[in-house]
């Protein structure tokens, strides 16, 4: 072999190494974790959208797909290990873990149950007692809406027999516009927003102020919690400093979420605002074990469960949320 | 094979049904999927005794009923004068059937919220959501059956000077009919899931449709499989009726 030719040959060889050595150099590669969101893309998400679009979920090594699907899917997916995590209303941990799905709660998102009642103001109900011999709207007699609404009759003292309750669908403004029910039951940041939207002036009875029932959160299942606790520590701490991060500045968040909510005005600034005080908390995504006691009985009253789980401790826990509080 | 055939009817459906359960328990057992994915049907079964026996069952199913049937006979009502006119009227045909042949382009999933709201009764609007979906089937097999008389048909009864109404009586109907059945078999089974369409998106219906959301929110996957075999019984009833008709109403045909 002629001498210029091995040079080229070995400038040849040198070149492919370090190509070789750039490629293992690059950063790792992201986990990807579909996230059934529980609802269609919406601002009340941007302490979600916030974490994404400031790289807090991407430093943690992990690339977010929201999934806008129904929640009870997202529940049956973390269940059947399917999907690591999805959001879902607390009431659904327990209904879940009553038919034996593994599924374990480990961030309270909402602090507050969100369902409210809502009246215009002329009829007169501010307090739950006021409901008494009244028509309220449902969009049925299923869901956390018909959930949040026994619990409130239940801690208030009201019986049910005593308030008229129909099923409206999802159609909580138009049939309180038409005056066809007296109130209706929805979600606080959702119909009030919407009706004070539409100049009408409301009574909104908040679920929360009377009992504190478990709402909105993540949930992942035992085999990640035992096999890889490490990739739920990394989503959770993510996902609260997206949170606090949103709390801290909703403006700059609202502006995010028009990113990833089509057709997202300035009009839907309200929902955000709303849903705020329901997210605060000395601790942020804290659950309260006494607040799964309360759903739990609330469940066992409206005959949704027929006994009270064997292990309620087991549905949820602060590990995770603890060690990732983000910083000040 | 030739011994099985000759076994009495209920045997063969007996041993068919029993080897779909066994199928289906070794689906459940091979492919190792928990109770609230894909219950046994034990786990089914035994959902069963409970709802069957707490009365839940049947005043979920008698509900649905009442709208599947008046559903059936109200779309079969509406669409056998109305196919006979467009079997018998090119004009009326150039007229109509391109709206109805695109009507069907229309997923009723879409439009039936919309009819709980132009139909003010509850009941009526999902009942009228099954008289939709069993139309089209009933009416294309009226024409088709109307068209089947073969023309010399026509001729011979022209010939021995027969009125409208004796060649509607005595030729087109009993021609047309056994097409005009199948049609009706085939709306039968299509009317279950047209009510149920309809209890999905109306509330105040305590129907099956009801009961399967209900087991879905309470991850009763195994009441959903209840509330499934049932609507599939009801259908599989409404089949049986259909042909029980079917077989008195062409004796005629096996007596040739």
């Amino acid at each position: 072999m002629s001498r210029p030719l091995t040079i080229l040959l070995l400038a040849l060889l040198l070149f492919a190494a370090g190509c070789a050595a750039e490629t293992a150099e690059a950063p790792a590669e992201l986990t990807h974790i579909r996230l059934p969101m529980g609802f269609v893309a919406d601002p009340q998400y941007a302490p979600f959208y916030v974490a994404v679009e400031k790289g807090y979920y991407a430093e943690e090594g992990l690339e977010i797909e929201f999934d806008y699907s129904f929640e009870t899917d997202g529940i049956a997916l973390v269940g059947a290990n399917e999907l690591p995590f999805a959001i879902v209303s607390g009431e659904q941990v327990i209904l879940a873990r009553a038919q034996e799905l593994p599924v374990v709660y480990v961030l309270e998102w909402f602090q507050d149950f969100p369902i409210a009642v809502v009246s215009k103001e002329e009829a007169g109900i501010s307090e739950p007692q006021d409901l008494i011999g009244r028509s309220v709207g449902l969009p049925g007699f299923f869901g956390a809406s018909y959930v949040g609404y026994v619990g409130l009759l239940s801690a208030t003292g009201v019986s049910p027999d005593e308030v008229a309750a129909e099923e409206i669908g999802f159609t909580q403004v138009e049939s309180l516009l038409a005056g066809q029910v007296d109130a209706v039951v929805g979600y606080a940041n959702n119909e009030p927003v919407q009706l004070r939207a539409q100049g009408e002036a409301i009574d909104v009875i908040h679920v929360a102020h009377y009992i504190d029932m478990v709402a909105n959160g993540i949930i992942t299942n035992e085999t990640t919690i035992a096999e890889n606790p490490e990739l739920v520590h990394r989503l959770v701490r993510a996902t609260l400093r997206g949170l606090a991060d949103t709390l801290a500045n909703p403006e700059e968040a609202y502006e995010i979420s028009k990113q990833y909510v089509e057709g997202l005005d300035d009009s839907r600034m309200a929902v955000l605002e709303a849903s705020l005080p329901m997210w605060e908390a000395p601790v942020l995504g804290h659950t309260d074990p006494k607040s799964w006691e309360r759903t739990q009985d609330v469940l066992l009253e409206m005959g949704l469960i027929d006994a009270p789980l064997a292990d309620l401790e087991g549905a949820y826990t602060n590990d995770f949320i603890r060690d990732n509080q983000p910083e000040e | 094979m030739e011994r099985l055939r000759e076994q009495p009817i209920w045997l063969t459906t007996a041993i068919s049904f029993l080897l779909l359960l066994l199928l289906w328990e070794a689906v459940t057992v091979l492919g190792g999927y928990d109770r609230f994915i894909l219950p046994g049907p034990a786990d089914v079964g035994q959902q069963f005794l409970i709802v069957a026996t707490d009365g839940r069952l049947w005043r979920h199913t008698l509900i649905t009923v009442s709208e599947v049937v008046p559903g059936l006979l109200l779309g079969f009502g509406i669409a056998t004068p109305l196919g006979y006119l467009l079997a018998k009227s090119p004009l009326a045909e150039r007229l109509l059937s391109p709206y109805l042949i695109a009507s069907q382009a229309i997923p009723v999933i879409a439009i039936a919220p919309l009819l709980t709201i132009w139909v003010r009764s509850t009941f009526w609007s999902r009942v009228l959501v099954s008289v939709i979906v069993v139309f089209f089937p009933i009416l294309i097999n009226v024409i088709a059956g109307l068209r089947s008389v073969p023309t010399e048909l026509y001729e011979l009864m022209h010939s021995l000077r027969a009125s409208q109404w004796q060649i509607f009586r005595k030729l087109e109907v009993p021609a047309a009919l056994p097409i005009l059945l199948a049609g009706l078999k085939v709306g039968a089974t299509l009317s279950v899931i047209g009510a149920l369409v309809g209890e999905f998106v109306q509330p105040k219906s305590q129907g099956l449709g009801y009961l399967l959301v209900t087991a879905r929110y309470q991850f009763k996957t195994d009441l959903v499989f209840v509330v499934l075999l049932t609507l599939a019984a009801i259908a599989l009833a409404m089949y049986g009726m259909v042909a029980l008709l079917e077989r008195r109403l062409l004796r005629w045909q096996e007596n040739e």
